[in-house]
């Protein structure tokens, strides 16, 4: 217990420096589950409080965090047509996916922290962790090249507009990773469509020609701790695109010309492994898929949803190959769960136990439904290359419209039985 | 099947709040509770499904110049529509009055401003725009009024559940409503784009 003393006496004041405390508290609150017990009601006490609950869903990411690093270098370095094979020049790609990273991962932090910290030492309540999931699912749905002050700006958007104005964490409506996302999207189309979009560190030089976009920390640091060590490989600044390379991902391919223009660039192994362009956390789907068991096995996320969004999907899918009207459409309904996003939206962003319905009877339903509107949207609406994030929000809305025709059943199903 | 997308359309993809930010006073106003938002919903669906194809007759025959009185009299369209919206809810009203007294209480005024409800008229005044046919105009005012519908009873849980979060004192009540919408709006772009007759048409 000398940690914990040694740590109390060193605590704020809460009437003179309220930020302190509440930054204090927060940290405090990581190592301690505190121990005040409620006074009047009835409560739950239970050791899984909220940041243990959070940390699990944070936890169960780290895979995807790992290869998304990794896929990120390999990409840029494919696009440059050198070392090509997956495991060729691993501390390059390994440094530069942690170089394209980290900065990402910190501003997402360090805005939605930042007014997460405010919040509460204004409102003069402890720090809610809500933010800890999002600033962890931010950086993994963002597209490698993202600008960082369009990162900054949605996620101040979101923390604002989606969750302080409802309340703060367990309060909001919309989930607050998508809708941070979905401000990027429609705010600022042009930074996040596209085919070079999904590829990170190109730029065009004076002669309109792809080159690497290298920085001294790059070419300077990193080199030279490289030659230092003996490494044969370095980034080299006068790198330039292979020809023919266009960094489309499998669903551009095929919304442009079905299964085959998909295969023609990409197997069905590289897209399920995940060694394909694409959002940072995404692409690789058995990590994904680990990351869903281990929310499943210690009941963080409800296995309802997941089976009922990937039942909703199969169907439509389904649905779509018996109509057959365009390339798209007749891309094979298991071949769907190979290209884009699904896994990653059911295991981490359907599965929000705030936003999501909370009826069992209405997750099976909102679950459904997110499978079948994503679909559609992915595969018949031609604005949009993905559907899964929009889906979500579009449930979101009508989740507690679910949740309330439940209940509304249950009332009246239990009233004729009395 | 063309009727069907117009449904479709008017429905999810040019949502009349959602999309176009048509009948707000009404939807702004009545979504505090699903009960009575689904009631004004219901009521919104029939006069939008009746006064279309009825104000369809009164611009194509009455009105235009092909009509049955060969001369150009669609000066007089606003305030024909204006009537007919206000005469179709004042047969709502009795009906409402009639059949269910409590609803009929709690919707008090929305009910009769109905009327002045621009969905209603916007609703009329996009059919006239994009020159539907009889039955296209049925399929759009019901679908158009369906939408509504949705959009009111979404809004109307959401505002009973955030009724015990801890909204900032500045936004309760109006002001997160109007929050809601626009996230709502967000939400719904998703489907926004979709061409359900390119798609038809390919097949």
């Amino acid at each position: 217990m000398a940690l914990s003393d040694f740590l109390k006496s060193k605590e704020p004041d809460k009437k003179t420096s309220p930020f302190l405390h509440t930054l204090f508290d927060g940290f405090f609150t990581f190592l301690y589950s505190p121990n005040h017990t409620t006074k009047g009601g009835v409560h739950v006490r239970d050791g899984m409080d909220l940041k243990r609950l959070m940390i699990h869903v944070v936890l169960a990411m780290q895979l995807c965090f790992v290869f998304g690093t990794y896929n990120m270098g390999h990409q840029h370095f494919v696009s440059l047509g050198v070392h090509t094979g997956f495991v060729e020049a691993i501390h390059l790609k390994l440094v530069y996916g942690l170089i394209q990273l980290l900065p990402i991962f910190i501003v997402a932090n360090l805005v939605g922290l930042g007014i997460e910290f405010w919040y509460a030492a204004k409102k003069g309540h402890g720090i809610e962790e809500g933010f800890l999931v999002s600033g962890a699912l931010i950086p993994l749905i963002s597209p490698p090249d993202i600008p960082l002050w369009i990162l900054a700006l949605s996620v101040a958007f979101a923390v604002i507009i989606g969750k302080e104005a409802f309340g703060g964490t367990g309060m909001n409506v919309l989930n607050i990773a998508l809708l941070s996302r979905v401000f990027i999207f429609f705010a600022y189309p042009t930074t996040i469509s596209g085919d070079e979009a999904w590829v990170a560190g190109l730029a065009r030089d004076a002669n309109d020609i792809w080159v690497s976009n290298y920085s001294w920390i790059h070419t300077g640091f990193f080199n030279g701790i490289f030659e230092f060590f003996g490494a044969n490989d370095l980034f080299d600044p006068a790198a330039k695109m292979v020809d023919g390379y266009t960094g489309a991902t499998p669903l551009s391919l095929a919304a442009a010309g079905g299964w085959e223009a998909v295969t023609n660039v990409y197997t069905p192994s590289q897209m399920w492994w995940g060694s394909i362009p694409g959002s940072i956390g995404e692409t690789c789907k058995p990590f994904i898929i680990i990351g869903a068991l281990i929310l499943i096995a210690t009941k963080v996320a409800s296995w309802r949803i997941m089976l009922s969004m990937v039942v909703g999907a199969a169907i439509t899918a389904m649905l779509l190959n018996a109509w057959d009207a365009n390339a798209f459409m007749a891309v094979p309904w298991y071949y769907q769960f190979y290209m884009g996003s699904f896994f990653f939206a059911m295991a981490f962003m359907a599965t929000d136990p705030v936003t999501a319905a909370s009826t069992n009877r209405g997750k099976i339903i909102y679950g459904f439904l997110i499978g079948m509107v994503g679909m559609i949207v992915r595969v018949l609406n031609p604005a949009y290359p993905e559907g899964w994030m929009l889906a979500i929000l579009f449930m979101n809305v009508f989740a507690p419209l679910i949740d309330h025709y439940v209940l509304e059943s249950n009332i009246s199903k239990r009233l004729k039985r009395a | 099947m063309e009727l069907f997308n117009i449904f479709i359309k008017a429905a999810f993809i040019e949502n009349l709040v959602l999309a176009y930010f048509l009948g707000m006073c009404s939807y702004l106003a009545v979504s505090k509770t699903v009960k009575t938002a689904f009631g004004l919903g219901l009521a919104v669906i029939f006069v939008l499904g009746v006064t279309m194809p009825v104000n369809w007759v009164i611009s194509e025959k009455l009105l235009s110049e092909d009509g049955w009185f060969g001369v150009d009299l669609t000066f007089l369209r606003f305030i024909l529509f204006i009537a007919v919206i206000a005469s179709m809810v004042q047969l709502v009203e009795m009906i409402v009055e009639k059949i269910s007294p409590s609803l009929y209480n709690s919707l008090g005024i929305f009910l009769p401003l109905i009327t002045v409800n621009c969905a209603i008229l916007g609703g009329s005044l996009f059919m006239v725009a994009r020159e539907y046919n009889f039955s296209e105009s049925i399929a759009f005012g019901l679908g158009g009024g369906f939408g509504w519908f949705l959009a009111i009873i979404a809004i109307a849980a959401i505002r009973e559940k955030i009724r015990y979060s801890n909204v900032p004192p500045a936004l309760r009540g109006l002001g997160m409503a109007f929050i809601l919408t626009g996230l709502m709006g967000i939400a719904f772009m998703s489907l926004m784009g979709i061409d359900p007759t390119a798609l038809t048409a390919g097949k």
